[in-house]
């Protein structure tokens, strides 16, 4: 760095710090002053004039006080109030002159601000404070994480015993609490109506903070053994299925069979477990039995002391874990790792990096904007150059000049915030619509708020200086008299002035290209997701839990006496083609079991995915059989321990051997609520693979077994129909209820709508908000590169004129300009192309597996798209300078 | 605007003059520093005191001088300004210009005279 420059800076850093010290600076100058002015006075009176004469000529001498008082402080900050206003004065009557560049510099910068504003709303409101709670980012839950498994995760549902050695043995919890499913069926008029319900411990509305909206939260008499049966709801609950009645508080309802009073009602934000209900519960030492005869699992959250860190929670809870594997070793993997995870986990986790991903995106949307208004600025100041040399001359000051010119900006960019809030404020609520529901905390509301507008006004001002700085000082700069002798249409004029807006243009055509890629990376790799093959036929299902009453429903015959009936009458529902029983709902397979084989010994457990079904499902399904057959009627009604498995169970566990006939254990079984003893099944068939893991994990090994040999298990019915799948929901209901009044259909569905939700939504949004980004960055550098060949041709016109008065051809100036376009255009290109590569580890996690960042057909694609566009831009300002009448551009001036 | 053009004229050569006398004398404080210019231009010069502060602000803000609480000779608390390395570079460069510039005035004033 030269001198000067380095000057500049020291300059600059004493204005800003000149901002925070300034009263005993002022104090310390006023003193100095003083100083002077009795030295001065003495002096003028050692040569014998009076004292108030020798006054008044010291202060003639040395100047007006006030005055210098406010050179002094006009040096000593940035700006000063006055002259603010004076050239924001000038600012808007500059701008109110050039409507036409005022309009579209506004409307550019509200669109990749309003963009910006958007994406941070939903960033803010869902990934930085989407918790409502007291101290929301202390708060974690354990994780047992299997190391022998690839992917991530772990199970997080604990017993009761492994729940109370977490609480009363840990050294890094301020306090742990806890929280149990449960389906929850309650009288409602003449039918069952069904909630989702949590079962939560001792001091769980003391570890949130938050007190009830009407009526208390539960306290910790409500536990005592002996208290009155109370419950408390949701907000949301209370307003869908109450209206929002106040008057059902302090209600009694029968819920599963239990009376209990409805004491309070919490704020909309609270959404712990995302629960209808909350109803108290204290968990006791001992196998406790959960919903459907599970095993009960609690999912614990504990509060972290201050200052202990997730690692050191974790190496505590790791001891615990330790302890609790060697008591209970069936419930741990041979090698596990515990991980601490923050509560907003749960849900957000992968979707974390997408939101980051398309606000990066934004970002760049938001600097081709930047670089269009900064070529239009520096287009308008090469006209304006006479305008400033003239100000020069007459003594404005390079800062002053700077200072006016950043001022406009300023006010540019807080036009675009103004109209990008509104932009945000309509886009967002297009953004929440496309939201995929499942992937963000139910806590979280989305909205334009404090944080959101501050973020806008930060954004606003960087944008301000980073397209109006490079102009502002580029006028500053220019050499005083050039422009006054130049007429601004010479012939060399022109070429000197578009070095800059060139590399902005060349900039834009890069980060465009960059994000076109993003956009086609995430484009082809949802196209790829949606060809991933389930292996089942998911159109045209109906599907709905069925939660049994448990009192009612204990055995197997019991569990069978509602089925049969009801299966016979769901298939004669007109328009239905089958129906069965299933206890797991694809994607996702049944229960994990420990799995032996008759003949084989192992030293490792074996492990497979437990499904109980009746003899419909995979007719329903459309599931392929490779070898064997499916269960008979007979075999359902008789329970005979027969077993499906799929081609991944074969390949895993009886490679090169013939399956059919081997007899396999399923201990699993014997750990049921209504175990079955001696659980040994016969294989009779194998069938394809279906997704049972969700779509992103490979296949696990599955068994199917006839529902009826145990009472356990949930029990979920599938309907495949002629019509649209949810058309069957009232005749459903109906069949259920005339099989038993007592049942309610629970999360009834269509399969493809929920496995659309649950899988494509989050891709989908992904993809989505890109494509649109991609599409205005498009757009815009479009209009980029168009405005700047037409300013450049525009300013040629003598040259081109002179050119074919020597003979050029219309096709020569033709070329001329398309390919002065075209090159910056591909050097555009070839820089974008580096930097996606370059950025292609950012996206490469938002990526269907298998796709790379540098898939070939997409970089291919995008870049084609983007030099084709670029050519359209620059055909019509070379149409336009090919038609120049030589006789009219060299006559004009 | 009149009135800013001429103080901005008048306020390079006395930002030069200063660091000359501070390059000459040493440290000096505010009123040592206007005596001194008073002197070397024999009353030529109309000059307000008072901008010769606003002159050492900008020049310590530059970082050509440094300023230091000290006594002066009738044991008043005064500001002593000296001139730092860098100031000396600028002082070379900023008197080879101003030399330059004069130069060329004098030339042209000469041919405007011969005329």
């Amino acid at each position: 760095m030269d001198n000067r420059r380095i000057s500049q800076l020291r300059a600059i850093t004493a204005r800003v710090l000149g901002l925070f010290r300034s009263r005993k600076r002022d104090r310390e100058f006023d003193e100095e002053m003083q100083a002077h002015l009795q030295l001065l006075v003495d002096r003028f009176v050692a040569q014998g004039m009076s004292q108030e004469d020798a006054a008044a000529a010291a202060r003639r001498q040395f100047g007006n006080t006030t005055l210098l008082q406010e050179d002094r402080r006009e040096l000593r900050t940035l700006v000063s109030v006055e002259d603010l206003g004076r050239d924001l004065r000038y600012a808007l009557r500059s701008l109110g002159r050039s409507r036409a560049f005022t309009a579209v510099a506004i409307a550019t910068l509200g669109l990749g601000i309003g963009a910006s504003t958007a994406i941070f709303s939903v960033i803010d409101n869902v990934l930085l404070e989407p918790f409502p709670y007291k101290d929301p980012g202390r708060m974690v839950f354990l994780q047992i994480h299997d190391t022998a498994r690839g992917q991530e995760g772990g199970r997080q549902g604990y017993t009761s015993n492994e729940l109370l050695e977490f609480a009363e043995h840990n050294h890094v919890f301020d306090g742990v609490i806890a929280a149990s499913d449960d389906l929850v069926l309650y009288k409602q008029g003449e039918g069952v109506e069904l909630l989702y319900g949590a079962h939560v411990t001792p001091g769980t509305f003391e570890f949130f903070g938050m007190p009830a909206l009407y009526g208390r939260v539960l306290q910790a008499p409500d536990y005592q053994p002996g208290a009155a049966p109370v419950f408390v709801m949701r907000h949301k609950t209370w307003m869908v299925r109450f209206n929002g009645d106040p008057g059902v508080l302090n209600k009694t309802f029968v819920l599963n069979g239990t009376a209990r009073t409805l004491i309070g009602i919490m704020p909309p934000r609270f959404g712990w477990y995302e629960a209808d209900v909350l109803i108290p519960e204290t968990p006791i030492r001992g196998a406790a039995t959960g919903y459907a005869g599970l095993p009960a699992r609690w999912f614990l959250l504990g509060r972290l002391k201050t200052g202990v860190s997730k690692a050191q929670a974790a190496a505590d809870a790791t001891v615990i874990a330790n302890h609790l594997a060697k008591i209970n070793p069936q419930d741990y993997p041979a090698h596990f790792r515990v991980f601490v995870k923050r509560l907003g986990d749960t849900v957000v986790g992968r979707f974390e990096s997408t939101l980051y991903t398309i606000l990066a995106a934004v970002g760049l949307l938001l600097l081709i904007g930047c670089g269009n208004v900064a070529n239009l600025m520096l287009a308008r100041a090469t006209s304006r150059e006479k305008e400033f040399a003239l100000r020069a001359v007459l003594g404005a000051g390079r800062t002053r000049l700077v200072r006016l010119l950043l001022v406009e900006s300023l006010v540019l960019a807080i036009g675009g915030a103004a109209l990008g809030v509104l932009i945000a404020w309509g886009g967002l609520k297009l953004i929440v619509a496309a939201m995929p529901q499942n992937l963000i905390p139910a806590e979280s509301v989305i909205e334009l708020n404090a944080p959101v507008l501050v973020f806008t006004l930060v954004v606003a001002v960087l944008t301000a200086l980073i397209f109006g700085l490079a102009p502002a000082l580029r006028a500053a700069r220019r050499e005083l008299n050039d422009p006054l002798r130049d007429s601004g249409k010479g012939v060399i004029g022109g070429f000197r002035t578009g070095r800059m807006r060139d590399t902005v243009v060349v900039m834009e055509v890069a980060v465009s290209l960059t994000l076109l890629i993003g956009a086609g990376l995430l484009m082809r790799s949802f196209v790829a997701l949606r060809e991933v093959h389930l292996g089942l036929q998911a159109d045209h299902v109906f599907e709905t839990q069925l939660p049994l009453p448990e009192d009612r429903y204990k055995t197997a015959a019991q569990v069978r006496g509602f089925f049969q009936p009801l299966l016979a009458r769901v298939k004669a529902i007109p328009g239905v083609v089958d129906a069965t029983e299933s206890s797991a709902l694809p994607p996702y397979g049944g229960m994990d079991s420990k799995m032996d084989i008759s003949g084989k010994s192992h030293e490792e457990e074996w492990h497979t995915l437990l499904q109980n079904i009746s003899e419909g499902y995979f007719r329903v399904l459309r599931i392929p059989f490779k070898m064997g057959r499916a269960f008979s009627e007979a075999e359902i009604n008789d329970a005979r321990r027969v077993a499906v498995v799929n081609e991944t169970f074969v390949s895993t566990f009886l490679r090169g051997e013939d399956p059919m006939g081997r007899r396999i254990k399923l201990a699993g079984l014997e750990t049921l609520a209504d175990p079955v003893r001696e659980p040994w099944f016969e294989i009779v068939g194998v069938v394809a693979d279906v997704t049972n893991q969700g779509l992103q994990a490979p296949v696990e090994p599955e068994v199917w077994v006839p529902y009826t040999v145990t009472g356990s298990g949930a029990q979920v019915l599938l309907v495949r129909s002629q019509q649209t799948p949810t058309a069957l929901m009232n005749d459903v209901r109906q069949a259920v209820w005339a099989t038993d009044t007592g049942v309610a259909l629970a999360f009834p569905s269509a399969l493809q709508d929920r496995i659309s939700q649950l899988l494509y939504a989050g891709p989908r949004f992904a993809f989505l908000l890109m494509t649109i980004f991609g599409c205005l960055g498009l757009i815009l550098v479009t209009v980029g590169v168009y405005s700047v060949l037409a300013y450049a041709t525009a300013r040629k016109t003598h040259e081109i004129g002179i050119r074919m008065a020597l003979g050029a051809q219309r096709t020569d100036v033709l070329r001329l300009v398309i390919r002065t376009g075209l090159r910056l255009v591909s050097a555009g290109a070839a820089i974008g192309l580096i930097m996606s590569l370059l950025l292609g580890r950012v996206i490469e996690a938002e990526l269907w597996r298998g796709l790379k960042p540098y898939d070939p057909a997409t970089l291919a694609g995008t870049t084609l798209l983007l030099v084709g566009t670029g050519a359209l831009a620059c055909w019509i300002p070379a149409r336009r300078a090919a038609r120049v009448d030589p006789m009219v551009a060299l006559r004009y001036e | 605007m009149t009135n800013a053009k001429k103080s901005e004229v008048l306020q390079g050569t006395l930002d030069l003059m200063i660091l000359k006398t501070l390059h000459a004398l040493g440290a000096q404080h505010g009123f040592g520093i206007a005596r001194r210019i008073e002197q070397v231009s024999r009353d030529v010069l109309q000059l307000n005191e008072g901008k010769v502060y606003t002159s050492l602000l900008r020049l310590l803000q530059q970082g050509w001088i440094a300023a230091e609480w000290g006594t002066s000779d009738n044991n008043r608390k005064a500001k002593f300004y000296s001139i730092t390395a860098r100031g000396e570079k600028q002082l070379a460069v900023e008197t080879e210009n101003w030399e330059r510039i004069s130069g060329v005035v004098g030339r042209v004033l000469r041919l405007e005279g011969e005329r």
